[in-house]
């Protein structure tokens, strides 16, 4: 089969596709992650962002017309998008679609030309472009695309192929133009995500059967999907403890009254719900204790199918049987995520007004309190373990009342986000803070003088961070080399602001060779916050330690219970 | 033209044989530690009292006695046509409060200046009291002047700890709440009443940069800014550590070059209730 050209339906056909692709590599992805640190993400975060659009495009159903698909896939990816790579993942969806969003027809020259746009818009994203990284690849498909356009092909599946096979070597080539890439052995995962969804959306143009169904993706808001903290786990109270799934085939007219009367139903009965309308199925999902109830309410617009109830607390406890055995088993904790699920919704409607608010993204009881005792606002549950989305920045934006909001990401893969809320968010004015760490965070907020400007305040806080180093310790998920260090999968690193300071088999030599590498004659004060996995008596034995290897500085000991990262410590 | 004496108390940081040289009377706050009463910088030297704070003692301040007050205006009245009392602020002690009470009695000859200074910012006071008698002001007219003025001046305090704010009361609960679980460095200001929270910082560079900063600031959009003129008095205090003070006044002196910059260990009475380790800077328009 081949086209000459592609409407509106091939496309968004394509786009599910390639979506779909790239969440089922997605944990393959993750993996290829140059720090073999326990939450590499960049395919979680590109298959969420992805996700957040394709979610709208299936909702549009099989007969949308090329604007509305491209509207979309644009502004879907936008606010879903999370982490760099998937900014610039929507970046590069957002130039694509302004260039064949006026177009019923695409065909090989306006592919070229929309390529060219997707690339110009995305590096104008990034501050400072690096080369060897999913940039690279989108304008290596940009650059073949051209040549195809001159050399003449008109044939559709021949021009798909050969930007495939350039994107593929161009991808090859990345370890060559980043050693840490080479070094690690790994390509760029920003890049290999690019080429899974190409390759999804190939398939799907050569008529290959592949499974569009999005709406059961995890591109919900943040919920810290991964998480080492066996501790946390425990404690978790789960409120509604079945997970109820069905599908209703409806025999009656299902309209948006009858939907919001139904999700009103629900939310009376649980939590974490989902409740998708197609033209003629609802897709259900909700948290209760009380199935049956779902199910005779659903009854009343038709049959249903595909049922699955799960006890959610009985699914727990096994799992918290299985962390105590070993701490491999990490993924997918999704009874963490839907307990944590209504914190997100908690109501804020009526604070008091306020010039000035702050937001954090923050992890770990410890850190959130700190943030909280220092004045921040609002908490957005997240960090490097899971990278909150330009949606869930924004959601937190309407939760603070306040004229300017300053946003303290406090991660570098966080930033971009960021600064895209910035970007959508029109009746407050967002100041990003570009906080890479909490450390850099909380030095910010503590620099903020309420009787100063806020573009004083911004200044100064601007200033304050780069005073701060910050170093962390967790462990390696695999065997690597970086800045010719040698790690063991399981060994113990402390990574720095600008790489690995560390490596070993004890954490206390590792933690300790970590901070030596950040203090020196001007240094005042170390700050240590012990993670959830940590407990406080060798927190308070390192503290001791390092007060009495460097007695110019204050040592001061926080608790952070922040999962993975064993010790963040500022130097400062 | 009426002769005019000017009152102070020692927390003006005037000390008792600067007073002789200045010609401005200064009466010595009482401490009370146990049974026993002193008077700084007469049996109470500033040596002794950090030792005492330090070893744990309690130790209150009181304000001059009405007698001892009333003693002096009486010698000096013997002498002097006017007086110009200038206490410490009303927000901080009864001082003043008392002293109004009691100048009722002295048919307007004693005018109670309530200008809410407190150490070196209260020390230019009485230094600006004596420039007006020469400009030929009588005392009521000092009194409504220094009033006017009072404004026209900020202390910025960096505090080592919050302990003894905490502990003397002396402090909003908006300042008292900062620092709650990070160990921080508050940063106060002193402006009129109270001592309150101005900002806060994790070491002691950050504040010192914050004060020098907070003090550029009020410079350029209060005090006429930082012209040739100089139009303002730089001034800065400590408690007990006088090294990092001498550290501190070089620094101040990089910041703001050309200005002549005042040092005092800051008044006992303050430092009752901030502790050691505290560094301050302030500024006073100059009159």
């Amino acid at each position: 089969m081949s086209l000459q050209q592609i409407d509106a339906k091939m496309l968004s056909r394509m786009f599910l596709a390639g979506a779909k692709n790239l969440e089922n590599k997605k944990e393959w992805i993750n993996e290829l992650n140059v720090f073999p640190v326990p939450d590499g993400d960049t395919g979680t975060n590109m298959t969420m962002t992805i996700m957040s659009a394709a979610k709208e495009v299936a909702a549009l159903g099989e007969n949308a017309n090329m604007e509305s698909v491209c509207k979309a896939i644009s502004s879907g990816s936008l606010r879903g998008a999370r982490g760099n790579s998937g900014v610039i993942l929507s970046q590069l969806f957002r130039g694509f679609t302004k260039v064949i969003k006026t177009r019923t027809e695409l065909d090989i020259l306006v592919f070229s030309e929309a390529f060219d746009k997707a690339v110009e818009t995305a590096y104008k994203a990034v501050m400072k472009p690096k080369e060897g990284t999913i940039l690279t690849v989108a304008k290596g498909i940009a650059d073949r695309s051209k040549e195809l356009v001159e050399e003449g092909t008109e044939d559709m599946e021949t021009f798909f192929r050969a930007i495939i096979e350039h994107a593929e070597y161009v991808l090859n080539q990345t370890p060559e133009m980043l050693p840490v890439l080479k070094q690690a052995g790994v390509v760029d995962s920003g890049g290999q995500g690019l080429v899974e969804v190409l390759h999804g959306a190939f398939d799907a143009y050569m008529g290959k059967e592949v499974n569009l169904d999005v709406t059961s993706a995890p591109a919900q808001s943040a919920s810290p999907a991964k998480t080492s903290s066996y501790e946390a786990q425990a404690n978790v109270d789960i409120k509604f403890g079945y997970c109820t799934e069905f599908i209703i085939l409806l025999n009656k007219t299902f309209n948006v009254k009858a939907e919001m009367d139904f999700k009103a139903f629900l939310e009376s009965i649980g939590d974490s719900i989902v409740c998708v309308a197609d033209d003629d199925v609802v897709k259900v999902h909700v948290h209760t204790n009380d199935p049956g109830l779902a199910i005779q309410r659903a009854l009343k617009y038709g049959a249903l199918s595909n049922m699955k109830i799960d006890n959610m607390r009985l699914e727990h406890q096994e799992k918290l049987f299985k962390m105590s055995e070993g701490k491999a088993e990490e993924k997918d904790v999704e009874v963490v995520g839907a307990a944590k699920e209504p914190d997100v919704h908690e109501a804020v409607a009526e604070t008091p007004h306020k010039d000035v608010g702050f937001i954090a993204v923050s992890i770990g009881d410890g850190v959130n309190e700190i943030f909280k005792s220092l004045g921040v606002d609002y908490i957005i549950e997240g960090g490097q373990t899971m990278n909150p989305s330009t949606a869930d920045i924004l959601n937190a934006v309407e939760q603070v009342n306040a004229d300017t909001i300053f946003i303290l990401p406090n991660n570098k893969n966080i930033i971009l986000a960021a600064n895209q809320a910035t970007e959508l968010m029109k009746d407050k004015k967002l100041l990003v803070i570009p906080t890479k760490t909490i450390p850099q965070g909380i030095t910010a907020v503590v620099n903020y003088v309420p009787e100063l400007s806020v573009d004083e305040n911004e200044q100064t806080m601007l200033a304050e961070i780069n005073h701060v180093k910050t170093g962390q310790v967790t462990y390696a998920v695999r065997d690597t080399v970086i800045d010719e260090k040698e790690i063991k999968k399981d060994d113990y690193m402390g990574i720095g602001d600008d790489g690995i300071l560390s490596v070993g088999q004890n954490i206390n030599t590792v933690t300790e060779e970590m901070v030596a590498a950040m203090v020196t004659a001007d240094s005042e004060l170390i700050s240590v916050y012990y993670g959830a996995d940590v407990n406080e008596a060798d927190a308070e034995a390192l503290r001791e330690k390092l007060e009495s290897a460097y007695s110019s500085c204050d040592v001061e000991l926080q608790f952070g219970g922040q999962p993975i990262y064993y010790y963040v410590i500022s130097v400062e | 033209m009426a002769k005019i004496a000017i009152v102070t108390d020692s927390n003006s940081g005037i000390t008792q044989s600067e007073s002789l040289e200045l010609g401005i009377h200064v009466l010595p706050m009482p401490f009370m530690m146990g049974d026993k009463t002193y008077f700084e910088d007469i049996d109470l030297s500033q040596e002794q009292f950090y030792e005492m704070l330090k070893n744990g003692d309690e130790i209150s301040t009181s304000q001059p006695s009405p007698e001892s007050v009333m003693n002096l205006w009486d010698k000096l009245l013997k002498e002097y046509d006017e007086i110009v009392h200038i206490p410490m602020s009303s927000g901080l002690s009864g001082s003043c409060q008392s002293a109004m009470m009691l100048a009722q009695d002295y048919d307007g000859k004693v005018q109670v200046v309530n200008n809410q200074r407190i150490s070196i910012t209260q020390r230019q006071s009485a230094l600006d009291a004596k420039l007006l008698i020469e400009r030929g002001m009588n005392a009521a007219e000092i009194k409504d002047f220094l009033e006017a003025d009072k404004f026209n001046s900020s202390i910025y305090i960096m505090l080592d700890t919050l302990y003894y704010l905490k502990k003397g009361g002396r402090i909003t609960p908006a300042a008292a709440a900062i620092g709650s679980l990070l160990r921080l460095k508050p940063v106060l200001q002193i402006q009129g009443e109270k001592l309150d929270a101005f900002a806060k910082a994790r070491t002691t560079n950050q504040g010192k940069s914050i004060m020098i900063n907070a003090i550029q600031n009020d410079i350029i959009n209060r005090f006429g800014g930082m012209t040739e003129e100089k139009g303002v008095w730089i001034a800065i205090a400590y408690t007990y550590d006088t090294e990092a003070a001498m550290a501190w006044k070089e620094e101040v002196e990089k910041a703001f070059p050309g200005y002549d910059i005042h040092m005092d260990p800051l008044s006992l009475s303050v430092a009752c209730h901030i502790g050691p380790g505290a560094l301050a800077v302030a500024c006073s328009k100059k009159i």
